[in-house]
């Protein structure tokens, strides 16, 4: 299958986002940096962490090594510089730090093995990808972090990639169940055009709070919806239809808001990266009749899905590819180890 | 078996332990396995020191901890070496700079007060490491942050959500957030490490602060890989993260 040959015809930034730490990320990206050799595409690679090193530095297991071909564009902190075996041409030192140094971004001029690190702030991330296209890449693949997914907003991904696998539980439903969850979540309802989303684009880079009150915004005095939820709670009344929060709308946030009254109003969020309820509250708090949209959504391309875990346990290949293409139709489902 | 001589010659391509003489390879473990005291817990203890690799283990000493476990100190000769000469540690790459310096530095880089807020995060009740970096008495003859001058240290302690240190940071409009993890199970310090940058990210906030997490288990490599801008582990004081947030600022145009 010829996945990138598709993306890469719609998107330009591209970030591996992971279910778990050992999900299949770096598989996932060495997948992707074949089928790029292979049709001759001109790549940016980065990492929101460190990418390529042999052992990983939270579990300790075997990582696999990230191969880059000539011409690729790649950012690589000074402290990993010596370390790589392929031939690497500075283009440019940025102005983004990392904790490996200042990072760099280099031509690969002879193929080899690189260790790939990039910021860790995204929002350093989208000016560096800019950078790269700018650099001559036709596209940018992000591989992300453990299983950090804010990489993901649409402000620094047009499209992700999810990989998870075995690693998150012994029971295959499990994988497949909290994948679609994850899924899920990236295709909300998306808020529709009208006055109520005029008002909240408007001010949405406000860092505020809007209340929609009869049609009317209002701006009350909140700094965040960290441990907000009791200040929300009491801004919202009968008249109220939506409420815009800028940040992030947490758990602990939608369970003090009164359920007769969280039936009634819409929550607003940029995009979903911005939710943070783990999938069993979730499910609590939808039945309360919680309801949000987003302005924007995450485009899943595609799902890798990693049978083999570090604990040793393994599914049967086809029977996990099946059932997450079951509980997520319409999105590619591949086996990184099989391919 | 195993060259009982000595060689005089250090390799540092094959470094081994030092026991009694150079490259003996003389290395003790102590560890406690869930069996009765007795000759076969000694045996058992001995057969497990060979298989880490120890020659020729020697049980010098065993407890019984409860009448189920017991508890060993092994002896043994390290049959492995490391090539010293290809081994790379990542490094927070600052100048230090002493209290007074750092005073300095601010009055004349930054010339604002510099707000640091810390809190031992999440589950971890152990105020040890915080403390000892913010704390006015400090930690080993090393001042805390609090005593600095230009510094206004907000300490929140043990057990703190890292949504309420996101909200406190927001609310002081802090410069660096600090972040101590002390013991852990199951790595769960590194959800929670990871659950605070993803927090800070939507909230809009990343960017603004600089952001340092500590702990014994912490390394400055492993602060890259969780997204954080360092990250200190043992033997590290006020100065060390002192010096690098205020270089950070300006740095990163904080001013």
């Amino acid at each position: 299958m010829y996945l990138l040959e598709n993306l890469a015809q719609k998107y330009k930034r591209i970030s591996i986002v992971g279910m778990a730490k050992n999900a299949g990320k770096t598989t996932a990206l060495n997948y992707l940096l074949e089928e790029a050799m292979d049709e001759g595409l001109r790549l940016g690679v980065t990492s929101t962490g460190r990418d390529g090193e042999g052992t990983d530095v939270v579990t300790g297991t075997d990582k696999p090594r990230v191969f880059l071909d000539t011409d690729t564009i790649v950012s690589v902190p000074t402290q990993l510089y010596e370390l790589a075996d392929a031939g690497l041409e500075i283009l440019k030192m940025t102005e983004y730090g990392s904790s490996l140094g200042q990072i760099m971004l280099c031509r690969v001029v002879s193929s080899g093995y690189v260790q790939v690190a990039g910021p860790v702030i995204n929002a350093q991330h989208v000016k560096m990808c800019e950078e790269m296209l700018s650099m001559g890449a036709e596209m940018v693949l992000i591989d992300g972090a453990i299983d950090r997914k804010s990489i993901a907003a649409p402000e620094s991904s047009d499209a992700i990639i999810l990989s998870t696998g075995a690693v998150l539980s012994r029971k295959m439903n499990k994988v497949v169940e909290e994948t679609a969850h994850t899924v899920a979540l990236y295709s909300l309802p998306v808020l529709e055009d009208g006055q109520d989303r005029n008002v909240i684009e408007e001010h949405k880079n406000d860092d505020r709070i809007i209340v929609i009150r009869d049609g009317e915004a209002y701006f009350p005095d909140i700094t965040t919806g960290l441990g907000g939820g009791k200040l929300l709670d009491g801004e919202i009344d009968e008249k109220t239809s939506h409420v815009f929060v800028p940040g992030a709308f947490t758990e602990s946030a939608a369970m003090d808001i009164n359920p007769r009254k969280l039936k009634n109003v819409t929550f607003v969020l940029k995009d979903p990266t911005k939710i943070f309820i783990g999938s069993g509250n979730w499910g609590k708090l939808r039945k309360k009749g919680l309801s949000i949209k987003v302005l924007e959504n995450i485009e899943v391309a595609a799902i890798t899905v990693n049978p083999t875990a570090p604990a040793g346990y393994k599914f049967d290949h086809k029977a996990l590819v099946d059932a997450m293409q079951e509980a997520v139709p319409g999105i590619p489902v591949i086996d990184v180890m099989l391919s | 078996m195993a060259d009982k001589t000595a060689v005089a010659q250090i390799d540092l391509t094959k470094v081994k332990p030092y026991g009694d003489t150079l490259n003996d390879g003389m290395t003790e473990v102590a560890f406690t396995l869930p069996v009765p005291y007795g000759d076969e817990a000694s045996e058992a203890a001995k057969i497990l020191a060979k298989k880490m690799g120890l020659d020729e283990p020697n049980v010098v000493y065993s407890k019984a901890m409860t009448p189920e476990y017991t508890f060993f100190v092994v002896y043994g000769k390290c049959q492995h070496t490391v090539d010293y000469t290809t081994i790379k540690v990542a490094k927070v790459d600052v100048d230090v700079m002493d209290r007074l310096e750092c005073a300095e530095y601010i009055k004349e880089n930054i010339k604002r007060p510099v707000v640091i807020v810390g809190a031992s995060t999440g589950t971890d009740a152990h105020t040890v490491g915080i403390d000892a970096i913010m704390n006015m008495k400090g930690f080993h003859g090393h001042f805390g942050l609090e005593r600095y001058e230009g510094i206004e240290a907000y300490n929140l302690g043990s057990q703190v959500p890292n949504e309420d240190l996101i909200a406190k940071a927001k609310e002081l409009n802090a410069d660096a957030i600090l972040v101590s993890q002390t013991v852990t199970q199951k790595d769960i310090h590194i959800d929670n490490l990871t659950n605070m940058v993803e927090l800070l990210e939507a909230e809009g906030m990343r960017d603004k602060v600089i952001l340092v997490c500590g702990g014994p288990r912490i390394t400055h490599e492993l602060a890259q890989e969780l997204g954080y801008d360092a990250g200190f582990g043992q033997h590290k004081y006020a100065e060390d993260v002192a010096s690098f947030v205020l270089t950070e600022i300006v740095n990163r145009n904080m001013v």
